[in-house]
């Protein structure tokens, strides 16, 4: 393997394209016009146009794709997060063309990419599931029956659904007739399958997941867990590692569970099996993300390892041959993902010149970024910019050091979620760790990042001084010329110089 | 220099003072006092307040002044006095013959809120406009009935444009 094509964009393309680098392959980047100067396109060393900005024309357009990676001669494709890194008819277009795949075998991809057909798996492997309907719902009849026997509150899933899309919870039997026919909507439209099934609903419950990593010889390892309960209507926020829910007799269970999904599933790469988990600390089943995850780097900076280097391998035919010492991670890490998206206007995306960035650094801090000062954020894709992760040899250390790098981060030019994480790291309830899926629903408002008096006079002072210098800088010029107002603009020219 | 100054739903009289690299603003109840550096990329400054140590930026889009602090817009404006004489005789005129809403700034009209004939209670919002990726609601000042609608939705506007105009609500 020599040459390698990363099919994404972002900041997941610049972080493959880094470890390609290490390895000493050709990383080869794809881009769509609006992306023509992005950073993962400069990093790269060679990098060829797919189409137009629209997904559907370029990052998502698998003939394409084919073309461009047959006429670049690649011998991998490595798909990245989002986009096509799940599409079991990409992964099997690949592997026509006689291209590695840098990801499971497509049909694993296809039998975990359905959440029926996964639950079954799981249920082979003998882990934990949530009481639930045994397979579809055929009609309404069916799903009153179940309804009854397992209890409110529900969960009303689509079967094809992904990404916090095509679920609902059910507070009681009054609600079902209408839910059904929402989902049912919802799911014919955004996956073009209607089939959905009910599953008791856990209140509070924290959303813990297992890294595995597993090699074509059917090696399966655990590479301990991620806490990704917060999370904003159903999408993460923040990650961490270890959840401060796990004991060590949790994790045992855990790992021996998330491993048997593995290798009941002849699963093949890195992937993600996903539980939800009761305060109590019992977990259940959810679904495999059958690619590398936005969160994976909390794994690697308490394991020291490169996923993307360990997929390569694997991908590459290699055994698994981890270093002892990843085994038994060390200290905490705990990530913030940094969007362009406005807090306090529903976290409504922000596309722009970014004009101002200033990413932390120092001690304990890991910065992947997808964007550079003067790049403008492209309005056709997700709104993430950048993802700041904080290694400590505990959580409070970990936590601390992401407080003061997000007070060194500067975002501007357009909106960011920056405000919003500085808030969230100083929550009691994220302190001790106290977290579940409901609670930035139960917590977050636009007030909880309100302007407090000291910042209103801060912003005050700043205004005053603008306005101040702009009225010196337009006073009308006395007759003769070289009035008091040139003066003025020079003076205030030459104190920008001395600012430089 | 004087101005008048809204900041969040206050109004102030404010005195400003700009010697060297120190400001000075007079509020008539605090006297806010600040060391003042610019740095580079836009209108940035470090400033020093009381020995605290912040990063402000600042954006004017002709109707506000937008302070970027910590990573949070903050709007103020911060104007001639004589404007606010001019508002008050706007806002008095305004109840005797009605109200033409218009847009502040240019920008999109992303969305008309209300229909002829509506009455519009004092504070509601006329119309969305767009600009600068943030969405301003424009509100009725006084209630009145809306007698025009000067544009549609997805139409460009300059500032200073006519959106609606509602007469006296009797």
């Amino acid at each position: 393997m020599k040459r390698v094509l990363v099919a994404n964009r972002g900041e997941i393309a610049v972080r493959v394209i880094r470890t390609l680098r290490d390895l000493g392959l050709t990383s080869i980047a794809v881009y769509s016009d609006p992306d023509r100067a992005a950073l993962h396109v400069l990093l790269a060393d060679e990098a060829y146009r797919l189409g137009p900005g629209l997904a559907r024309e370029s990052y998502l357009n698998i003939p394409r794709l084919i073309d461009v990676a047959k006429q670049a001669q690649v011998d991998a494709i490595h798909p990245g997060y989002g986009f096509l890194s799940e599409n079991a008819e990409f992964a099997q277009a690949v592997v026509d063309a006689g291209i590695t795949f840098i990801g499971p075998p497509p049909a694993v991809i296809a039998a975990l990419g359905n959440k029926l057909a996964a639950r079954e798996i799981a249920q082979q492997a003998g882990a934990p599931l949530v009481p639930g309907s045994k397979g579809a719902l055929a009609d309404m009849a069916e799903a009153r029956r179940v309804a009854t026997d397992l209890g409110y509150p529900l969960m009303l899933k689509a079967a094809a659904g992904g990404g916090g899309k095509g679920m609902r919870v059910l507070r009681s039997a009054a609600e079902l007739d209408s839910a059904l026919e929402l989902v049912r909507g919802e799911a014919k439209a955004a996956f073009g399958d209607d089939s959905v099934y009910l599953e008791r609903f856990v209140e509070r419950p924290r959303h813990v997941e297992a890294q595995i990593l597993a090699d074509a010889h059917g090696n399966v390892v655990f590479l301990g867990e991620r806490d990704c309960s917060v999370q904003r209507r159903h999408q993460k926020v923040v990650e961490e590692t270890p959840s401060t829910l796990f004991t060590p007799e949790i994790r045992a269970r855990f790992a021996a569970a998330a491993c048997n999904i593995a290798k009941t599933a002849g699963y093949v790469n890195a992937g993600t099996v996903e539980f939800i988990a009761d305060p109590k600390g019992d977990f259940y089943f959810l679904e495999v993300n059958t690619r590398l995850q936005v969160e994976h780097p909390v794994t690697e900076l308490v394991t020291g390892l490169d996923l993307v280097a360990e997929q390569v391998k694997i991908a590459d035919g290699q055994r698994l041959n981890l270093p002892a010492a990843a085994m038994t991670p060390r200290g905490a890490a705990v990530q913030c993902r940094i969007y362009a998206e406005d807090p306090l206007r529903n976290f409504m995306p922000s596309a722009g010149v970014i004009e101002r960035l200033r990413l932390p650094q120092g001690p304990g801090i890991r910065t992947d970024a997808g964007v550079y000062h003067g790049f403008r954020v492209p309005m056709e894709y997700d709104p993430l910019i950048a993802k700041v992760i904080a290694w400590g040899e505990d959580r409070a250390q970990a936590i601390a050091r992401m407080r003061r790098a997000l007070e060194e981060t500067v975002v501007e030019g357009v909106a960011s979620n920056v405000g919003f994480h500085r808030w969230l790291m100083a929550l009691p309830e994220f302190d001790r760790g106290d977290v579940h899926t409901g609670l930035l629903g139960e917590l977050f408002s636009a007030a909880s990042l309100a302007a407090s008096p000291e910042t209103e006079e801060l912003a005050l002072l700043a205004a005053s001084l603008h306005a101040h210098e702009t009225a010196r800088s337009v006073r009308p010029v006395s007759p003769g010329g070289n009035g008091p107002a040139d003066a003025a603009r020079w003076k205030f020219a030459d104190r920008l110089q001395e600012g430089r | 220099m004087k101005f008048w100054s809204q900041l969040g739903a206050r109004e102030l009289d404010i005195e400003v003072k700009v010697e060297a690299r120190h400001l000075e603003v007079d509020t008539g109840e605090r006297r806010l006092e600040a060391d003042f550096v610019p740095l580079p990329d836009g209108e940035v400054y470090s400033l020093l307040v009381d020995g605290k140590v912040h990063e402000v930026a600042v954006e004017d889009d002709g109707a506000f002044i937008w302070v970027t602090i910590h990573g949070q817009r903050h709007k103020v404006a911060v104007r001639h006095p004589l404007e606010k004489t001019l508002r008050e005789v706007r806002r008095a005129d305004a109840k005797a013959s009605g109200e033409v809403v218009e847009s502040p700034i240019p920008g999109l009209v992303v969305a008309i809120k209300v229909e002829l004939g509506d009455v519009v209670p004092a504070g509601a919002a006329v119309a969305i406009v767009e600009a600068m990726k943030m969405q301003n609601e424009l509100i009725a000042q006084q209630p009145g009935i809306v007698e025009a609608i000067h544009v549609t939705e997805r139409q460009t506007v300059e500032a200073g444009q006519k959106l609606v105009t509602l007469r006296p609500a009797s």
